[in-house]
């Protein structure tokens, strides 16, 4: 039996800032993210924490995402690839650089094109904008260099969609537990699975 | 024999027509097309209309055989 499902989204997701100046125009008066709470706290403790103001913008849904600025901080790198955090030299693969980001639900197109207009206005403008055939969805990079996205489903997720996503699971988990994992692996490991479950999984639907 | 599981989801309906048009016997298993063939099943990627995503990302699984090609012109499985 499945494990009762508790938790009610994301309460926030903090980065790091360099920049709240900018990070303040982004958010809130670019993208009209409402401020929703702050602290402003005097640095405590062992490892001679700087002074730090840690402040949220909501996101919809009562989500948010909160930022640290750190008084007296310096940058902690000095890669120019990647963002604030994390930074990469030119070893490291475009597509590993972009692949951590944050995407915001909005309901339909009009949301969206509300969101890049928002954008296009500003210091940020979207540099991407790619419609996946299911999804729809704008990219661009804050001020800190933290990709965020915009998306919107061009068409409800379907029930088998969820059986898929569960079969891929648990045959990607069959496969990276062996030896040398791989995607041919994986679809086998899967065609299996679709041939015990997927008959199964629809005569219990109703 | 060789098996391509297709999931049956909008975007995917032409990806099992177009294996039929081509010879292969489509059937279903719960929510899923299974696209059976002797030899290798071919599947011409501009027939089916799909784009980037929607075809690299159709195949829900693979019996009896290997993917040899799935690049912009095709997808092929033939028996292993």
């Amino acid at each position: 039996m499945a494990l009762e499902h508790k938790v009610r989204g994301v309460d926030h997701a903090a980065f790091p800032t360099f920049d709240p100046a900018g990070t303040v125009r982004f958010y809130r008066d670019v993208l009209g993210f409402p401020v929703v709470h702050s602290i402003c706290a005097a640095g405590w403790g062992p490892e001679n924490h700087p002074d730090f103001i840690h402040f949220f913008f909501d996101i919809g849904n009562d989500d948010r995402i909160a930022f640290f600025y750190y008084f007296g901080l310096e940058p902690q790198h000095a890669h120019e690839r990647g963002d604030v955090y994390a930074g990469f030299g030119p070893e490291v693969p475009e597509f590993f650089v972009r692949s951590r980001h944050l995407a915001i639900h909005v309901d339909d197109e009009a949301d969206l094109l509300e969101y890049r207009r928002r954008l296009d206005d500003s210091t940020w403008p979207v540099e991407m904008q790619i419609q996946h055939e299911t999804i729809e969805s704008i990219y661009t990079h804050d001020p800190n260099g933290y990709m965020v996205e915009f998306t919107r489903a061009m068409r409800p997720v379907t029930p088998q969609e969820d059986l898929d996503a569960n079969l891929t699971i648990d045959a990607l988990i069959d496969v990276v537990t062996a030896p040398d994992p791989s995607f041919g692996k994986l679809l086998a490991r899967k065609a299996e699975l679709i041939v015990e479950r997927a008959a199964d999984w629809e005569a219990a639907q109703v | 024999m060789t098996a391509l599981y297709v999931l049956d989801v909008p975007e995917n309906t032409t990806v099992a027509k177009v294996a039929a048009e081509a010879g292969a016997t489509v059937g279903k298993i719960g929510p899923y097309f299974e696209i059976t063939a002797d030899g290798p099943i071919v599947i011409d990627r501009r027939a089916t209309g799909c784009r980037h995503a929607v075809w690299y990302s159709c195949v829900a699984g693979v019996a009896g055989g290997q993917i040899v090609q799935h690049d912009k012109n095709a997808l092929q499985v033939d028996p292993a």
